[in-house]
């Protein structure tokens, strides 16, 4: 195969650039700056009628920016309203600009979202354009860890289920069960979850107010099923189970979880036990049984 | 479902606000087109979804992200990925635009123009009939609506795509649509650019709706219902070169499935 032309690598890495620099949002609204593209680029455009070629350009950079917003807004919902999808989408650009995409697959670019966050959003938490108020840093982390859970329990490969034999079951006590990538378990300190699922009756891009924190943190897991996402809340000790089955094998799990249980609760903690592990083998939260730690 | 239908075909584009509509009812659609690279990923259920789709109707291929005009050499896990999906669905034919998309490690996920010049016209069609050959079947490359232009070019932009289309052995993906917007914007006579054309070659037209920014540059935005003026270079291109299997494209604001479908099906009474 032959190469590209000389000039076509100067060609694109200009124009590349241009259309990658940052939008300016100190306005209030995101605004291309064509005076900042590189000249090389802006030399050889050429204007049609009235519209200058500056002009012509930022169709291209603000097409390259609201795209890329409009991708990271729907992986990550929750978290964009949270803060209102303004200012939502200064934080994407700041994440864009340091990790600019490098897959053909748009799904990609917000992987690494919610890691970027954790990395950047001060102790404060995150100021709200126009406004005295602040979302705090806790809150909306978990905010998007939540859809970042959500993003990895669809985006996983098809996987069989762990339907266990009867050899299975003789040596179950003893090896660890390995976690479908199609499930994800997490706990929060307001009710996130809930207003997540109602996001669609509050249409809009302003921020909207984070609810009051729960008495104690609720624990959920996240189950692909043919239909959709299934939401599925947990008993605190259910889900200490299964953190614990991360680590351990299924009998050394289940007599830390006899070890840490109120002694008024112990005398039926195996009939639940035995119904949990039951249910999450029905749908569908395991693939396997591994002798070792499955990695994480 | 035969993956094969008529020349005279009516088709659209496959999009998730649909399917409800779609598993319900099954309507008269004569194939659908999908946007490759939505059902490349692990994920199931888009998977899910097509093999539903694939079920009752022919399938045919448009990407978005071959990046045929890029400096960099073709991806090629992504090209197996496009073959395997092409097999699976056994579409009639696959398409891609006559652009770049990224370059240097950075994919800038929009479908953007370079000079029009004869040295470009060897690398695109060199690569398209490569592309082509590795598919084994019918390639077609898209025309771009775009926004600007550049002073390197040494010919117009249907000069050029005819170049590439001939030289690489491959067809046209025409979109009539982008015809119109880039001649508004560049200011050019679309009826000259489909005089070019060699409808012999042409797989299939697109149509689809635009929106007029206040500076008044058209954008490709596939948001509206067709505008009259490219129904009007729509009737022309028939005349020209029809029949040819047409497929509309609506990706944003996507009203209901059958308002959708009464917009394609004017493409009957427009070219009558």
């Amino acid at each position: 195969m032959s190469g590209a032309p000389a000039w076509l690598d100067e060609f694109q890495a200009m124009f590349g650039a241009a259309l990658r620099t940052p939008l300016g949002s100190g306005s209030g609204t995101f605004r291309a700056s064509p005076s900042s593209y590189p000249e090389a680029i802006r030399r050889v455009a050429l204007p049609a009628g009235p519209v200058s070629a500056d002009e012509r350009l930022a169709v291209y950079n603000r097409q390259y920016w609201f795209r890329l917003f409009g991708v990271l807004q729907s992986a990550f919902p929750l978290t964009a309203r949270l803060v209102g999808h303004f200012r939502f989408n200064e934080l994407a650009s700041d994440f864009v600009t340091r990790h600019p995409p490098r897959s053909w697959n748009i799904d990609d670019v917000p992987d690494g979202f919610d890691a970027f966050l954790e990395g950047t959003v001060p102790e404060t938490g995150v100021a709200l354009p126009r406004s005295t108020d602040t979302v705090e840093r806790e809150a909306f982390l978990e905010a998007a860890r939540i859809d970042a859970a959500w993003r990895r329990v669809f985006s996983a490969p098809p996987v069989a289920p762990f339907r266990p034999t009867a050899q299975d079951a003789a040596r179950l006590v003893d090896s660890h069960l390995v976690r479908s990538e199609a499930v994800a378990l997490f706990s929060e300190h307001r009710p996130l979850v809930e207003l997540r699922r109602k996001l669609g009756e509050i249409p809009g891009e302003k921020p909207i107010p984070l609810p009051p924190r729960l008495p104690v943190p609720a624990s959920w897991a996240l189950v692909r099923k043919p239909a959709g996402i299934g939401q599925l809340p947990l008993e605190p000790q259910e889900a200490r189970l299964f953190e614990l089955l991360a680590a351990e094998t299924v009998g050394r799990a289940l007599s830390l979880l006899e070890a840490e249980c109120p002694e008024s609760q112990r005398a039926a903690l195996p009939a639940r036990a035995q119904a949990w592990l039951g249910r999450s083998v029905e749908l569908g939260f395991w693939t396997g049984l591994s002798a070792s730690r499955p990695a994480s | 479902m035969p993956p094969s239908f008529p020349r005279d075909a009516l088709g659209l584009g496959l999009r998730i606000p649909h399917y409800e509509h779609l598993f319900e009812h099954w309507p008269a659609v004569d194939y659908f087109e999908i946007i490759s690279e939505n059902f490349l990923g692990a994920a199931l259920p888009p998977k899910r979804n097509l093999e539903r789709v694939r079920s009752r109707y022919p399938i045919v291929l448009h990407g978005v992200g071959l990046n045929l005009m890029g400096q960099a050499p073709l991806d090629e896990r992504y090209l197996d990925s496009i073959c395997r999906l092409a097999d699976h669905v056994d579409a009639p034919f696959v398409t891609d635009h006559l652009c770049w998309t990224g370059a240097h490690g950075v994919s800038h996920h929009d479908l953007l123009p370079a000079p029009y010049t004869n040295d470009l016209i060897a690398f695109a069609a060199e690569r398209a009939g490569a592309v082509q050959h590795r598919l084994g079947r019918p390639f077609g490359l898209e025309n771009l609506s775009s926004y600007v232009e550049f002073e390197q070019s040494t010919m117009t932009e249907w000069e050029f795509y005819s170049g590439v289309v001939r030289e690489s052995g491959c067809s046209y993906m025409l979109d009539v649509n982008n015809i119109y917007v880039s001649s508004q914007n560049h200011r050019f006579d679309p009826a000259e650019y489909l005089a070019a054309i060699d409808f012999e070659r042409v797989l299939q037209v697109h149509i689809a709706g635009h929106t007029r920014e206040p500076n008044g540059t058209i954008v490709d935005t596939h948001d509206k219902p067709v505008a009259d003026a490219v129904w009007a270079l729509y009737r022309t291109a028939w005349k020209l070169g029809g029949p040819f299997p047409t497929l509309l494209e609506w990706d944003d604001h996507i009203p209901p499935m059958p308002e959708v479908i009464a917009e394609l099906e004017r493409a009957r009474s427009v070219r009558a």
